[in-house]
């Protein structure tokens, strides 16, 4: 059921100039659109322009331009679907929903509109507020010519969310998005812009999900997190792609400011194989990054995370604990670089990495690094792997708990560290409650 | 017949046999206590009649009321009423213990998918708990983690006390523990003894017999070398006080020699002990 999609041939610099047309975009957005399809057609693949990166990823034969663009005509079936997800979460300050690239609901409470918070699709904030979107969209923290994927982002991005929080307001409430892909055979290039402005606090939890039949589909998608003095953020991307996803070469990247502080939460649930960059460039003095992370492989999934901690600014701090779960045949790769740039003295660099391993056909690799360049700081990184302690197991069978509970409860210890720093209740039980669905 | 009968038991771990033909019958309303020497196999008897997977039955038989133990998976042995008090309980980072006795109890009492309601637990617990005067915060630490050897032992106590069980292996209960705490334990299992009016079984492991003048056991049984060479009365764990396992190891040698035949060898070790 492929509704919707412009040209099951794939795309060419005609579908740019279709989208853009559709969006009715101004001139300025087209011509960035077209200068980044230029770059997809110019540059290699990622593995050939990033080789130590993309070495554990095989990516096969994919090419990423014989996928067609999503249409934007998903049904209601579907939203009902993702609605379920964003009401397990609980309460919230405003909500986007995203069909197949195109806007399908939005909602915005009064207590945050009122604050002069913008919160709204990208392709409306193009169109309605172009003086920030010009200026911060693909610029300065996620530029379109890093890799040939980036570029075929910055060229087709569709939907997208651009949440703006004037200098001192304070959204008590999430806002969330969901996006959600429904067409086989397609791609979708979801984009998040988010500023927060001096001294303002918001909180945005993302949902992404897919179809779980028919051809492989395609995501590649950008977030950027713009932190002004003193801004506090937290972020949540959290997704639940269907196993036909290939979600490669996505970018969640956050530029702290002076005093700004950050706390992210990345969680990789789903998709047939998943390579998603998680970084934090403090640039500011005093700015914290706090990052977690939670991924869990089944079947045959494959899930790469690749985190950086860059400190640019003395006196900045990050913190950084994923924990990962690997089941069946599935294969996770983490890797974290801690950077500390010289200059960037008295700083707080932490980092853990913990897997565990489920069976014995699946497999995690752990690939800590550090690049100090500075000689008056904390810097700390440690990863361990383990596996399923039969010990442990036997310890609760002998109380009465089934083997299958035993090794959910395990598992769920497991990830207890993590889940116990996520600060809303109704975002832990809905992991938790994802987790065990993952253990069956 | 005996609730718990085990016959002929051997045992092994990989190529290492431990057990070597134990014979055993314990009822529920009745106190045994096994005393040894380190290696003579008594952990290996409660861990085997739990179901440990670490340790493989090679020969012999177990039934528990009639059914074959040695075909159960070790959480159905728990749910049908047995139970171990382990001597070197496990930890498990990011399980809290109230969790953890939560999904035991319920499954102890026959819930299936659901668990037994929060509130219910809660009382539950409470009530466990300030009659074996634990700790309040032990439930919302982690299961064994961090906690004392006497933490540890008190926690397995905790866990009989919750789950009432019909039969209780108690692996080492009492070692490392001082008399004061060993005294408390004696004094909580014989409470769960008193309160159970018959229903539940248990059988002590010990190296010391200073936990037997707590409990005063109705069966003592004296194993050595994978066999239960000797079993009597309460008067048993003091005649092994005077005695020392030196001399069960001596006397069980001569009349080694003098039978030669290994079944022989325990039946004549019984009557050789008697005499004596």
């Amino acid at each position: 059921m492929a509704s919707g999609s412009p040209g099951a041939a794939g795309m060419t610099r005609k579908t740019v100039e279709a989208l853009s047309a559709r969006m009715r975009e101004p001139d300025w957005a087209l011509t960035r659109r077209l200068a980044a399809w230029d770059a997809f057609e110019q540059l290699p693949m990622p593995q050939v322009t990033h080789p130590e990166k993309w070495r554990r990823t095989d990516l096969g034969d994919l090419d990423p331009g014989a996928f067609c663009l999503v249409g934007g005509t998903g049904d209601t079936a579907q939203m009902r679907f993702i609605g379920t997800i964003a009401r397990e979460v609980g309460e919230r300050a405003g909500l986007i929903t995203h069909l197949d690239g195109s806007l399908a609901a939005i909602e915005l409470m009064a207590e945050a509109a009122q604050q002069g918070v913008l919160f709204s699709d990208l392709a409306t904030a193009v169109r309605e507020h172009p003086d920030l979107v010009r200026d911060y969209l693909m610029t300065t923290v996620a530029p379109p010519d890093e890799h040939r994927l980036r570029a075929l982002h910055s060229a087709l991005w569709t939907g997208g969310t651009f949440l703006y929080v004037p200098k001192g307001a304070e959204v008590v409430l999430p806002l969330m998005s969901q996006t959600w892909l429904g067409a086989p055979g397609c791609a979708l290039f979801p984009h998040t812009l988010l500023i927060a402005e001096e001294g303002s606090s918001v909180t945005l939890i993302e949902l992404f999900a897919s179809t779980g039949d028919g051809p492989r589909t395609l995501s590649s998608g950008a977030v950027e997190l713009i932190l002004r003095a003193g801004a506090r953020v937290q972020y949540a991307a959290v997704q639940e792609w269907g196993l036909p996803m290939w979600e490669v070469g996505s970018l969640i990247r956050a530029h702290l400011a002076r005093d700004a502080s950050l706390r992210s939460l990345v969680v990789a649930l789903g998709g047939g194989l998943v390579k998603v960059d998680v970084e934090s460039q403090l640039l500011g003095p005093g700015a914290s990054s706090e990052m977690l992370g939670v991924y869990f492989g089944t079947g045959g999934q494959q899930v790469n995370l690749h985190t950086l901690q860059e400190h640019q600014a003395p006196s900045t701090s990050s913190d950084l604990l994923y924990r990962g779960a690997v089941k069946d045949t599935a294969r996770a790769v983490f890797s974290g670089l801690i950077r500390v740039d010289p200059g960037a003295q008295k700083t707080n660099a932490f980092q853990v990495n913990r897997n565990l391993i489920l069976s014995r056909g699946a497999r995690s690799d752990s690939i800590p690094m550090l690049e100090i360049m500075a000689d008056d700081l904390r810097c700390t990184h440690g990863s361990a792997t383990s596996h399923l302690d039969d010990e442990q197991i036997f310890y609760l069978m002998s109380r009465g708990i089934s083997r299958k509970r035993a090794a959910f409860m395990i598992v769920e210890g497991f990830f207890a560290d993590v889940f116990d720093r996520i600060p809303r209740e109704r975002v832990r039980s809905y992991l938790r409650a994802r987790v065990a669905e993952k253990m069956i | 017949m005996a609730d718990l009968d085990i016959r002929d038991l051997h045992v092994q771990v990989e190529e290492k046999v431990i057990l070597k033909g134990v014979n055993l019958q314990l009822s529920a309303g009745e106190i045994h206590a096994i005393m040894g020497p380190n290696g003579s196999g008594k952990s290996t008897l409660a861990n085997v009649l739990m179901g440990n997977p670490f340790y493989q039955v090679t020969s012999g038989e177990v039934f528990y009321k009639g059914e074959d133990l040695l075909a159960m998976a070790p959480d159905e042995r728990a749910r049908k009423g047995l139970f171990i008090a382990f001597q070197y309980p496990v930890s498990i980072t990011g399980v809290t213990m109230a969790s953890f006795l939560r999904a035991a109890v319920s499954a102890r009492r026959g819930y299936k998918q659901e668990l037994m309601p929060v509130s219910e637990f809660q009382k539950l617990l409470r009530s466990k708990i300030e009659a074996l005067k634990i700790d309040p915060e032990v439930p919302g630490r982690y299961v064994n983690d961090g906690f004392s050897g006497g933490e540890k032992k008190r926690a397995e106590i905790l866990q009989m006390a919750l789950l009432e069980p019909q039969i209780a292996f108690m692996d080492e209960t009492d070692s490392g523990l001082d008399i004061d705490s060993v005294k408390v334990v004696a004094d909580s299992i014989l409470r769960m003894y008193d309160e159970a009016r018959g229903g539940m079984g248990v059988l002590v492991i010990t190296h010391y017999s200073r936990i037997l003048q707590f409990l005063r056991p109705h069966h003592v049984h004296i194993m050595y070398d994978g066999r239960i060479v000797v079993s009597g009365g309460p008067e048993l764990a003091e005649e092994l006080e005077q005695h020392g396992y030196e001399g069960i190891r001596q006397q069980f040698e001569v009349v080694a020699s003098e039978v030669q035949e290994e079944g022989a060898v325990r039946r004549a070790g019984k009557v050789f002990w008697v005499v004596h």
